[in-house]
């Protein structure tokens, strides 16, 4: 009786391990392949999922509107997500299967920056170089916000915050509007590249610049920690008036709830990039209450709040600092794949990949969801590759964002 | 009392409260080894579905704290059992190092179903003890932390009489000493493996609502932090030695306390390690551990 069932078994198994990616794929098919990877599960499948929907989103927008033109034929995007799990091997399985097995001629993701740092590790690192074996794949990062990842390879273009700016910007900010607020005390998580990152090549460096508050306690944890008391004593006794907590939401919501715990009330405290979605309001809205948070995106324009009514109608999508970028970045290379006049077939694909990867690194200035975003040339000294755009700061009031400040440009909107 | 002293003593307070804590983390993979002779790796998503199913008839119904402690435990005792049936009621005899794999199997099947429900957010928990330490003196005490000692002690206290008062006690521990001996004598080894289950899935619940109290949310990645932290506690107190766990879930707690506070978190898990090792290498059965033959 069991074999029947088994030999059907072996043969499905058979079927699946050997159908061929390609099929339904290319020119010949009508369709375009778009790749991404994000954390679809674990720990941080937040942030991916999130990214998935808005990307899902800008998919189905673009397809319901006839598709793009290719070779002078309308085409519809199709868009392969793959699961990195947040998980450095688990990435680098990814990224082979996206270029050699999906094909796609372009890859959104990694999301997060322990990640993305290998597997940028693995593109090819000189374009055109016949003795680089490196992968030729073009990504176009929504996520992973590390500073410098865009450096590890001329396939990488970002379109993530610029933490260093932003973070420059809030301690100019409580300098000049709070004098007052001296001392600073920090925590990070220092098994997360994100958090160490902020702390270590952005908001330290810019506290040093500033030379205005005295820094007098740092402390750190990892992002999936139970247990801050011990940290949350130091903080305390340090007493100080303004406190940086740079870490995602995980470690974020115990964290402040010991702050409340040991009556630490610090005068102000400010937030880690990431921190502007809905899940910290989800886990603990009370105790996050009255954290800023430097973001590029809140809900405070027209067409920012339609996106992200729609995503969150169509797949209970989170619009967030982090997950608004895919959908930018998808709409942007619709457009630039037309331009980029490629073949679209599976012979042509590598070459395909380099014009849009060159099309992109020419693309200057672009329209975002909330304002105009610039892509920095290669030969930037700083940031090759990556976007300047505009920065917001976000305040947690009765469980929601609100706009703490904005430029004028945007409040006028 | 100098700083570093009142400090160390601080510590060494939160230390043994929240060692009570591993120690019921401990005590759970412990009893199942000590009865079964196999590990259940699975134990640490049964505690985080019991966590995260306690929330249901609060979300739903705004149920009181009450109602959310007895679904933990009543969803963690069903998932236990799931566990027993899925994991190792039809394996074989002689084939000790397939729950290994079976159990991991479900840890993640569970996790990653947690994960997709949730779709990974953390939900936010009841703070049934209040949101503010206690002052005693010049300490100040997580009262949830003190709640979390009071409970353990019953616990332990309430294993110890089940297992040395009770026929369902002499009959657990005939089961661990020999179980071959114990069928002979007429006792039902299955029969003493599902109860085994029910009573560490029990305590799993309670685990998991005062793990998810503690840190404000129920959130998936509980279970894989339960689970490493109970198989070092189980080994640094002996393998199926329930004394044992309790001794090395207090000895964790003190040490990893100190550790962060002294030397910073990131030498937490390093100094708990290489204490680990040190002990096993002066006593190879953990704390109160049999000598392996």
């Amino acid at each position: 009786m069991r074999r029947p069932f088994v030999f059907a078994a072996a043969t499905l198994l058979a079927a699946c391990l050997l159908w061929p990616g390609w099929v339904g794929a290319f020119q010949s098919e009508g369709t375009v392949r778009i790749g991404g990877m994000w954390p679809l599960s674990g720990p941080a499948a937040f942030f991916g999922k999130a990214a998935h929907g808005l990307a899902s989103l800008a998919v189905d927008e673009i397809n319901e509107a006839g598709g793009l033109v290719v070779e002078g034929k309308r085409v519809k995007l199709a868009l392969h997500a793959q699961d990195e799990a947040c998980n450095a091997e688990q990435g680098l399985a990814v990224v082979k299967r996206l270029a050699t097995v999906d094909k796609v001629i372009f890859s959104l993701g990694p999301g997060c920056s322990s990640v993305a740092e290998p597997v940028f590790g693995t593109l090819q690192k000189k374009l055109g170089d016949a003795s680089d074996s490196g992968l030729q794949l073009l990504f176009f990062t929504d996520i992973a916000t590390k500073f410098g990842l865009a450096k590890l390879s001329p396939w990488v273009f970002r379109n993530t915050p610029d933490e260093p700016a932003m973070y420059d910007f809030v301690v100019k900010y409580l300098k000049e509007k709070h004098p007052d607020l001296k001392t600073v005390m920090v925590s990070y998580e220092s098994d997360f590249a994100h958090s160490a990152a902020t702390w270590n090549l952005a908001v330290k460096p810019a506290l040093e610049r500033h030379k205005h508050h005295q820094i007098v306690e740092v402390v750190d944890w990892r992002w999936l920690d139970n247990e801050f008391g011990a940290q949350v004593t130091r903080l305390r006794k340090a007493n100080a008036d303004v406190y940086f907590s740079l870490t995602h939401t995980p470690s974020t919501c115990p964290s402040m709830l010991e702050l409340k715990r040991q009556r630490v009330k610090p005068k102000m405290v400010i937030g880690i990039t990431s921190l502007a979605g809905t899940e910290v309001l989800q886990q603990c809205p009370d105790v996050a209450a009255g954290i800023i948070a430097p973001s590029n995106f809140a809900p405070i324009t027209p067409r920012a709040k339609q996106v992200a009514d729609k995503a969150w109608e169509r797949y209970k999508a989170d619009s967030n600092i982090h997950s608004v970028p895919a959908y930018e970045n998808v709409h942007l290379m619709k457009g630039l794949i037309e331009k980029a006049a490629i073949k679209n077939t599976e012979d042509t694909l590598l070459a395909d990949r380099r014009k849009l990867r060159d099309q992109l690194a020419k693309v200057g200035t672009f329209q975002g969801v909330v304002g105009k975003i610039t892509m920095r040339p290669e030969d930037d000294p700083v940031k090759p590759r990556d976007v300047d755009k505009d920065m917001i700061l976000v305040q947690i009031k009765a469980a929601k964002w609100d706009v703490f400040w904005a430029p004028e440009h945007l409040k006028r909107n | 009392m100098g700083t570093a002293l009142f400090d160390g003593t601080e510590q060494l307070i939160n230390g043994l409260m929240y060692g009570c804590f591993y120690a019921l983390v401990g005590g759970g993979f412990t009893l199942l080894f000590g009865v079964l002779r196999r590990f259940n790796l699975a134990y640490g998503s049964t505690i985080m579905a019991g966590a995260y199913a306690g929330l249901i008839p609060v979300y739903l119904f705004k149920a009181p704290v009450l109602v959310l402690f007895v679904t933990t435990i009543v969803v963690s005792v069903l998932v236990g059992l799931l566990v027993e049936f899925c994991c190792f009621r039809f394996l074989r005899k002689g084939h000790e190092l397939a729950p290994l794999m079976t159990t991991i199997g479900m840890l993640i099947v569970i996790d990653e179903t947690i994960v997709h429900l949730t779709d990974a957010v953390g939900l936010k928990y009841p703070a049934p003890f209040g949101d503010e330490s206690l002052a005693l003196g010049p300490f100040l005490i997580r009262p949830d932390y003190l709640a979390i000692l009071v409970v353990s002690i019953a616990c332990f206290s309430a294993i110890f009489w089940l297992m040395h008062r009770t026929r369902f006690g002499r009959a657990m521990r005939a089961v661990a000493e020999r179980p071959e001996a114990a069928q002979i004598l007429g006792v039902s080894v299955r029969r003493v493996n599902v109860l085994t289950f029910v009573l560490t899935s029990a305590m799993a619940g309670i685990i998991g609502f005062f793990a998810a109290v503690s840190v404000g949310s129920a959130r998936p990645e509980m279970a894989a932090w339960l689970t490493g932290k109970g198989l070092v506690v189980m080994v640094l107190g002996g393998l199926g030695s329930f004394p044992g766990a309790i001794l090395g879930g207090l000895a964790l707690g003190v040490l990893e306390f100190e550790a962060v506070w002294f030397l910073g978190s990131s030498y937490r898990d390093i100094l708990a390690f290489s204490i680990l090792f040190l002990i096993l290498m002066v006593r190879p059965g953990g704390l109160l551990g049999s000598r392996p033959a």
